[in-house]
């Protein structure tokens, strides 16, 4: 009787188990159609001298770590990757600071939070590439308002100068964009973050003569601490990922100083229909990017715990 | 309510009826180059589609974009493009790979109006059709006539040395020179081609075995290059056109198609003693009709039909330049666009980019090198020897 019970048990124990990945079942199959299936067509590409219009002919053939070793060799990629590496930190700094600052100012305003919230976000709906046509027709040499305004303020030998065209100015010009149009993401995390810190923890500090400055560091950076480190991954992989904005304003130009990781594999893998050469850098970045956003998730995920 | 569901459900079957009934035309998709090249195109489709009961869909395209779908596109068993606007430099990777279908074979033949030259790029070496010039785009040397009346009597340069002392005589008196196209790959090394060819050097040798990039012939030009854009400046190509056309620049290499006031031949030698080379460089656009094409029939009579005499005359006054001796040529012609008739002469006495399957691999690759030696990032040498190793790479 005993041992029929705890058969039974068993079995209702068993079935209770299965029903929750049964439920599941559906929803892994696509993630797993979705994403684990292109990566491993991604890896095995990498091995290979895929070309979408010369395979159809030739086949494709596996060439070991060929496209590896090509790709380190270039001094193209190597700038690209550091080009990459320097465009990531600045802008992931720059959009963290500038976004919360925005967040504290707006979060400390009596009244119009709401509409200063709204105008605020408005470059962050924008689509990248309004944003980067824009940008380039305001700072166009011919036709732009900005240098136009330049011109006639006394600065005549800009009348052909394009920022995005020079050297010196390309890479800034860009990073300022981005920055404009990214740093109210920011700004929103933090503004939400902002407004579960509770009012009595200043009120305490207040009491204890906390000054402006240590209620900031000893109150609001310990509560928002998760939103600020979630900003920082979601920056440092969407700005790894760079392409419309280089794309649209500087193709990469000029001499290489605005080529990001996925502006030459677009211009060397897609456009030259290498797939197999693509694949290779594509993965290099993938490891690149997981590299930098490890000790994020390890500190969202202890700072969770 | 059940006589409204009843009504709905007679109005649904009656719609889906006469959808199946109904006599659908035809339709013919085009994928093409947008700008000009596109728009005259499109000003002629309505009246085939009114005599061939038809419908003509199109897609228009960036250069590379265009490429880039055309090879996408070419892999699928059926193809969502009959009729494909083509560079003419994209011939032997699209030909070798089976992406255009063979016109020849379908009965299709060249007439003898078409200037023999620019159909060169579409047929292969055994003499089968696979692109028809449609644009006959050559570069051509743009000017403003302003700034050459006041600071060269009017005279345009008939030599690259005299394009650079009239720029450098412009930048001492704050006016840009001579405008290089902007953007690595395709723009700079097209806008680099008639410098190099002016000086006796090419990308390949003749029979496109070697890469002859890191040649003295090549380190003269890209030195003479780099002193061209300190006497002048660096723009892209719509800041370049509007640059010439308003006079805060004077004079830039482009293309009929782009819309500049005046223009002439490029010059064809270096100096009055040097050599003359054919100079200008053919960039023609081309039809052809994608191999996977379901429609060949309707294709091939839409391609007669963009290449008749006189839908192509037509096409001048939108600001097409076709490659027919009779259309550009003709009295109608020159009398609202005299400038075709050194686009004709262009035409007839160009050079063709190399034929070869990498070729865009080519631009793409020596591009970026081109590029730093003109920003400073890159000495010379340095440019010339890493992009020739790079472009030897591609090599067959």
């Amino acid at each position: 009787m005993n041992a029929s019970i705890a058969k039974n048990k068993n079995q209702g124990f068993d079935q209770d188990k299965a029903f929750p990945h049964i439920l599941m079942a559906p929803t892994i199959l696509v993630m797993l159609a979705l994403t684990v299936y292109p990566l491993l067509f991604t890896v095995y590409y990498s091995f290979t001298d895929y070309n979408l219009l010369k395979s159809r002919k030739n086949g494709v053939n596996v060439i070991g770590f060929q496209n590896y070793v090509k790709l380190f060799q270039n001094p193209i990629f190597r700038t690209a990757i550091l080009n990459t590496v320097k465009f990531t930190i600045c802008a992931v700094l720059l959009e963290t600071i500038i976004g919360l600052l925005i967040a504290l100012f707006v979060n400390s305003l009596p009244r119009g939070q709401k509409v200063m919230r709204t105008l605020l976000l408005l470059p962050y709906l924008l689509p990248t590439v309004t944003v980067a046509l824009a940008w380039r027709m305001l700072l166009s040499s011919n036709y732009g308002p900005v240098m136009q305004w330049l011109v006639n303020m006394g600065f005549k030998n800009l009348s052909n100068y394009n920022v995005f065209f020079h050297v010196e100015t390309a890479f800034w010009a860009v990073l300022a964009i981005d920055v404009w149009q990214s740093s109210p993401f920011v700004f929103l995390l933090c503004y939400a973050s902002l407004q579960g810190v509770p009012t009595q923890q200043y009120e305490a500090a207040e009491l204890d003569g906390a000054n402006i400055f240590q209620k900031f560091w000893y109150v609001t950076v310990p509560n928002i601490k998760s939103g600020i480190f979630l900003c920082l991954l979601l920056r440092t992989i969407d700005s790894f990922r760079l392409f419309d904005k280089v794309n649209i304003l500087t193709g990469g130009g000029p001499a290489n100083s605005t080529t990001t990781i996925t502006q030459y594999l677009y211009t060397f893998g897609i456009k030259n229909l290498n797939f197999g050469f693509g694949s290779a850098g594509a993965l290099i970045m993938t490891v690149i990017v997981m590299i930098l956003a490890i000790p994020y998730i390890r500190n969202a995920i202890s700072s969770q715990k | 309510m059940k006589k409204i569901a009843v009504v709905l459900s007679l109005l649904l079957a009656l719609c889906l009826f006469s959808t199946v009934l109904a006599d659908d035309p035809e339709t013919l998709t085009l994928i093409l180059r947008a700008g000009t090249y596109a728009d005259v195109l499109k000003e002629a489709i309505p009246a085939f589609e009114e005599a061939n009961n038809c419908k003509i869909e199109f897609s228009e395209e960036t250069f590379d974009d265009l490429h880039t779908k055309i090879a996408l596109d070419a892999v699928n068993a059926e193809g969502a493009y009959d009729v494909l606007m083509l560079d003419g430099t994209w011939m032997t990777e699209f030909t070798e790979n089976g992406v255009l279908a063979n016109l020849s074979e379908l009965g299709y033949s060249f007439d003898e109006d078409i200037i023999p030259a620019t159909t060169a790029a579409g047929v292969d070496a055994d003499g089968n059709i696979y692109m028809l010039p449609y644009y006959g785009n050559v570069t051509i040397f743009m000017y403003n006539k302003d700034l050459v009346d006041k600071y060269n009597d009017g005279v345009v340069p008939a030599t690259w040395n005299g394009v650079l002392e009239l720029s450098q005589k412009m930048k001492a008196d704050g006016v840009d020179g001579y405008i290089l196209r902007q953007g690595a790959g395709d723009p700079n090394v097209t806008d680099f081609l008639p410098v190099l060819k002016a000086f006796g050097g090419w990308v390949l040798n003749e029979d496109f075995t070697e890469v002859t990039l890191n040649t003295p012939e090549a380190k003269a030009a890209l030195e003479f290059y780099i002193d061209l854009y300190k006497a002048g400046n660096l723009l892209d190509k719509d800041n370049m056109v509007a640059a010439v056309n308003n006079g805060s620049a004077a004079m830039a290499v482009g293309w009929p198609g782009w819309g500049a006031a005046n223009y002439t031949v490029i010059p064809t030698k270096v100096s009055e003693d040097s050599e003359e080379q054919y100079t200008s460089i053919y960039g023609c656009w081309f039809l052809g009709m994608a191999e996977n094409s379901a429609k060949k029939d309707l294709a091939l009579k839409f391609l007669e039909y963009a290449m008749d005499p006189e839908v192509q005359l037509a096409t001048v006054a939108d600001g097409g330049v076709p490659c027919r001796e009779s259309s550009l040529l003709a009295e109608s012609t020159l009398e609202i666009k005299p400038n075709l008739a050194v686009v004709y002469g262009a035409l007839s006495t160009g050079t063709y980019r190399p034929a070869v399957g990498f070729y865009t691999d080519l631009v793409n690759t020596f591009g970026p090198y081109l590029d730093s030696a003109v920003m400073g990032t890159m000495s010379v040498d340095d440019a010339l020897a890493q992009g020739q190793a790079a472009c030897e790479a591609l090599l067959p």
